[in-house]
This record gives structure tokens, sequence and C-alpha cells, in this order.
């Protein structure tokens, strides 16, 4: 679908209403989604698209998401999560995921950054140096 | 204390081999056209390479709040919506040095001539600041073109910018091309008679939107003239996407630009510009920013100002080196006010334009010399160039306005007659054919024997016949005369005389 530039800017200002502190507000988030679904304004389904797209956005840089290359046994998973949140405030949440491809440790993803500690990630390093 | 050490070195260890990367990621939104969106990549920097999946590399151009909008290299066919797009912290890099002459690369710098592999051991990055005040020099040593019609009118020095300017078909790489030929004559003879003192000047040629026969035969002339291996052809053709097409010219400007900081000199020539601007204009919308007049974006101006700024002649004190450019615009019917054309005439310091009735009319270059001009190459041209062509340029403008007027009349006085006289043999004189550069020493004489007269009494039919034989003359019989020229670079007290013996005893000989 085509996002007009006034259904952009709607979005916008959806999503500056949805902030508390700078941070994201799910109360505000469901609240300012609903008003729009009840006034019905102009390009307002192309406006909650952009809106629900921003709001993914500004969900992942609060968001972890934790890989290796098997499960993790609970203990493991509880101090991995625990560092993430002495690092990155108590707010981000967790997401473990398993991915065999990364041959082994980890890969933890916040936002954009990547810290990314595989084997998988070692072993393209080699590759690209040779 | 030895504990601390321990400890120390251990946590140094602990960081080199520290196997945890971090890096900045983004995901592939939309693709298509050489141009992608990724959404992510909050710490991407202006002009940062980045790394797609497959080895495709892409440049960052458009930072936005919640994208970045980036141009690929290589074959984008190969990504997908959702691939991971990471950032490398390194700017768009290419190989420089004197391994790539000879050599013919795209615009990435990767060898495409089958010659294999170019062992560079330099990068430098292709986007670069151009040299500032203090390193800079003004323009005084000569880029003899070896075309009779430039060296002496519309003079060229190292380090300066001269636009070539044309329509289509009127000649515009052919004087690109025979520059850089008799910069490899030049070269040559030098290399030949082992002359410390001189300045070899290295050509780089790159073709932007060029169909790929054209630079087939470009390779093909300057191998003929072995002239390529003191010669880079960057190549961007046609059928090279759009990003190519745009990168190509600020590549080979980071190659021209590593002999310049090496203290030597290089020659650019930009083929051409204009189909830098449309490749530029195609990327620009992809990325859909703004567009301006004839839909060009805002920037197009600094997107040509900034590539040529990079020529300069650098100071003593920063090893005196030097990138001349020689930047190539079409225009269509002959417009020089068009949006491209009136950008590159006021970034350049003068222009070649060549007019279609000219080169129709038989005088080729088509050079037009009352819209042809050089700003600050008459500083660089030779003492004995100066002395024999000082007159040249406004004796041919007021002869062009005289003929024109003499088509209205018949009666004319023996004084605009004799101006006529001289302009057609000028004319003629300055008709050259293509890829074959004179050395300067032969123009000077050339024009001498006219400024004396010697020209005057021959038939303007029999001119070009008399040029040749008095070039012929001069270079079995006097040799050593031609060499007194350029050794001494100026027509002196003592060698003017000598020179009028040897048209006397020419004059005898041709009938």
């Amino acid at each position: 679908m085509k996002i007009s530039k006034d259904a952009r800017r709607q979005a916008r200002q959806m999503f500056r209403a949805s902030l508390a502190n700078g941070r994201l507000d799910r109360a505000s988030v469901t609240k300012v989604t609903d008003m729009v679904i009840a006034g019905k304004p102009r390009h307002y389904l192309q406006a909650l698209k952009e809106f629900a797209r921003l709001v993914r956005l500004e969900s992942a840089r609060r968001h972890a998401i934790i890989q290796s290359a098997t499960a993790l046994v609970a203990d493991e998973a509880q101090a991995i999560a625990d560092r993430v949140h002495s690092n990155f405030g108590s707010d981000i949440t967790t997401e473990f995921q398993v991915n065999p491809a990364l041959l082994g440790g980890l890969r933890v993803q916040v936002g954009s950054d990547v810290w990314d500690g595989s084997v998988r990630n070692r072993l393209d390093l080699i590759t690209q140096q040779l | 204390m030895s504990t601390i050490l321990e400890e120390l070195e251990q946590k140094i260890q602990g960081i080199e081999s520290s196997a945890t990367t971090k890096s900045n990621v983004g995901y592939v939104r939309e693709i298509g056209d050489g141009v992608a969106r990724i959404e992510g990549l909050s710490a991407a920097m202006l002009n940062e390479m980045l790394e797609f999946p497959a080895g495709i590399t892409g440049i960052a151009l458009n930072l936005e709040e919640t994208e970045v909008g980036a141009i690929l290299f290589g074959d984008y066919t190969k990504i997908r919506e959702g691939d991971e797009v990471r950032t490398t912290g390194r700017l768009l890099q290419t190989p420089v040095g004197r391994c790539l002459l000879g050599r013919v690369v795209d615009a990435l710098g990767n060898p495409i001539d089958d010659k294999g592999e170019i062992e560079a051991t330099e990068f430098f990055p292709v986007e670069k600041t151009a040299p500032g005040i203090i390193q800079r020099k003004s323009v005084s040593q000569p880029v003899q073109t070896g075309i009779m019609a430039v060296d002496a009118m519309i003079p060229i020095g190292r380090g300066q910018r001269e636009l070539i300017i044309g329509d289509r078909a009127t000649g515009k790489t052919t004087i690109a091309i025979d520059t850089i030929i008799n910069q490899a004559n030049a070269n040559r003879t030098a290399e030949a008679m082992g002359d410390a003192s001189f300045r070899p000047l290295y050509s780089i040629y790159v073709a932007i939107g060029q169909k790929n026969a054209n630079v087939a035969r470009v390779v093909k002339i300057l191998e003929q003239n072995d002239a390529l291996k003191y010669t880079i052809i960057v190549s961007a053709p046609a059928s090279d996407s759009a990003t190519n097409q745009y990168i190509a010219p600020f590549t080979g400007a980071a190659m021209g630009e590593w002999f310049m900081e090496n203290g030597m000199d290089a020659l650019i020539v930009y083929d051409d510009l204009s189909k830098h601007a449309v490749a530029y204009r195609q990327v620009s919308l992809l990325l859909k920013r703004p567009s301006g007049r004839e839909a060009y974006p805002g920037d197009v101006f600094y997107l040509h100002s900034r590539l040529l700024e990079r020529s300069a002649r650098l100071g003593e004190n920063y090893g005196n080196g030097s990138v001349t450019a020689l930047p190539i615009i079409e225009t269509q019917a002959g417009d020089v006010s068009a949006y491209i054309p009136t950008n590159v005439i006021s970034i350049t310091d003068g222009q070649i334009y060549l007019e279609t009735d000219l080169f129709y009319q038989g005088i080729r270059p088509a050079i037009s010399v009352g819209l042809s001009v050089s700003r600050v190459g008459s500083a660089a041209q030779i003492k004995a160039m100066k002395q024999v062509a000082g007159k040249l340029k406004g004796d041919l403008a007021q002869f062009r306005e005289l003929a024109a007027f003499a088509q209205f009349g018949s009666d004319l006085d023996a004084r605009t007659k004799a101006q006529l006289d001289r302009g057609q043999r000028i004319v003629e004189l300055f008709k050259q054919s293509q890829y074959s550069p004179m050395p300067v020493q032969v123009q000077v004489v050339v024009l001498f024997s006219m400024q004396k007269g010697y020209v005057d009494s021959v038939p303007v039919d029999r001119v070009k016949e008399f040029q040749n034989q008095l070039m012929e003359f001069f270079s079995t019989r006097k040799e050593a005369l031609l060499t007194k020229v350029l050794e001494k670079k100026q027509i002196d007290k003592e060698l003017e005389p000598e020179l009028i013996a040897a048209l006397d005893e020419f004059k005898n000989f041709f009938k």
C-alpha cells in the first residue's frame, strides 16, 4: 500500500502522542489507536499502518534477541537476561532463539546493534581476511 | 609486580583475541533498480559502505528518520526483502598505483581486460576532499595536447580543468585521445633520451555511459599508438548500472590523486559528464530525492564541482604533483545554455567548443575560436609558442568576422584582403588529422613560418602540402634545430636567424 505524505505526518503525530518520558507507552498506543479508529480521519488506514511500523521499530529498539546454536538451559538464559537488563535497562524485553547456523556461541541484537560472538561469525571473518 | 603485569597482559590478550564483534544491522525493506531501502542501520554514516548478502556492497546515500537509502554495486537481483545488511565503518575504496597503468578496470577498480589480477598495495577512498588553498599552486607547466589549434590558442596547463564541449560526432573524444597519445609520445621520447628533468604525464580515461564498442575502439587506438602503457581506462559503459556510472569518475579521480600525491602528474578525461549527470539523476530519482530543473537533483552542481575540484596543482612543499582534468560535455543542437553545460562551463577553467558546421566544412578539429577559451593555461605556455602564436587567436577571430562581411561585397581594400588571405591560411594550417598529435617544437616551426610570411605566397589549397613537406624537411634534415627549439623553449636572437635560414632553404626546395 502506498502511504501518502499526509498519512505519514498523521502517523508521526500518533507516535509522538504514544511516548511517555521518551519511551513507548503501551496504554497510550492503545488509546491513540482506538481514537483514530473511532474518528476515521482521512487516510486513517494508511496512517495506522505507518504507525504500526513506527511502533514496531521503536519496540525493536527496546527488545533484545539472543540467539544460540542450541537451546540454553534456564540458568544460562537467566544469567544472560540479567546481564542484558543491567546493561540496557530493566524495561528491555528479551527473546531467546535457537539458530543452528551459528554453530556455537551467542549473538545478541538490541535494535540495530548486534554483538556477534558466534562461531559462524568467526569463520566469516577468517574467510574475509583470507 | 609481576602479578599485575601478568594480569594486564592477560586482559590485553583477551581484548585482542575477543571473538565478539559489534556491528550495526538493518533489514532490506525495498529493493529494485540498483537501489535499496533499509530499515534499521541506526548508526549508518553518510557514504559508508554497507555489506549485503552474497558479497554485494552498497553505499548509504540517504539517511532518513527510520530508513536508509543505499545504492548497490553488483547483481542486486540476488538480494531479497528481509535480507540482513550491516555497516562496515569504511568508505568505498579503489586500488591505486602504477600497477593500474595499461589496464582496463570497472567502476570499482576490478580488472575487465583478461590480463589477470591487479596486485595493488594501496587503496584510496573514492570520495575525497579536494586539496585546500595552502597546498595548491597556480598552473605553470604546460600539457601539450599535440593539437596545434589548442596548444597555440587555448593552451592547457598541468592542474587545469579544460572542458571539451560540442554536439555529438564533432570530435570531442578525438581531442582527448590525441592528448593522451601525445603524452605517451612525449613520455617515450624522454625515456629514450634519459631526460631526468622530464615530468611524465600519466593518463586516465573514464568512459561513462559509452557504448562498449566505443571503449574497445579507444583501447585499440591507444594500443596501436603504444599509449596504453601510460594509461588507465576506467569503464562504466551504458550496460552498467547507473550506480556504477555515477561512481566511475570518482574512481578515476582517486587513481589520479595517487599520482598527484606521489609527486607525479596525471591527466583525466571524463567522457562524458552529461551521461554522468543523467546516471546521477536516475539514482537520485530512485532514491526519491526531490528533483529540480530538468528533473536533476538539487546537488547536481555539487556533484560536478566536487569532482572537478579534485584536479589541482600542488606546491613544491606538497610534492609538486598535479591532476589535469578534461571533462567532456555533449550538447544538444549546440545549446550551451542548457543546465548541465552551463554548470560545467562555470566550474572549469575554460572550454574548447567544437562546432558541427565547422566539422562538416572540413575544419577538423572543429574548434570554434570565438567561444573557446583557456582561463589559466597561457601562464603555462612555453615562451617559443607565445612568441609565434601571440596574435593568432585575434587574427583568426578577425578573419571570421571579415569573412562573413566579405560574402556580401566584392570590392575589398588591400589590408582586408591580406587579412582574409592570412586567415584562410591559418585555418588550413590548423587542420589536423586525428590520432596524429604534433610535437610542440614542430608546431613552433610551422607557426614561425606563418608569422614570417612564408605561407602567404603558397596557394590556399597547397598550404597543407606545404606544411607536411616543411615538417618532413625539419624532422629529417634539421632535427638538431628542432631539438634546440625544444631545449631553449624560446626563439632567441641566436635561434631566429637559424630558423629563417632553414625556412629559406626549404622555400627553394618547395615548388
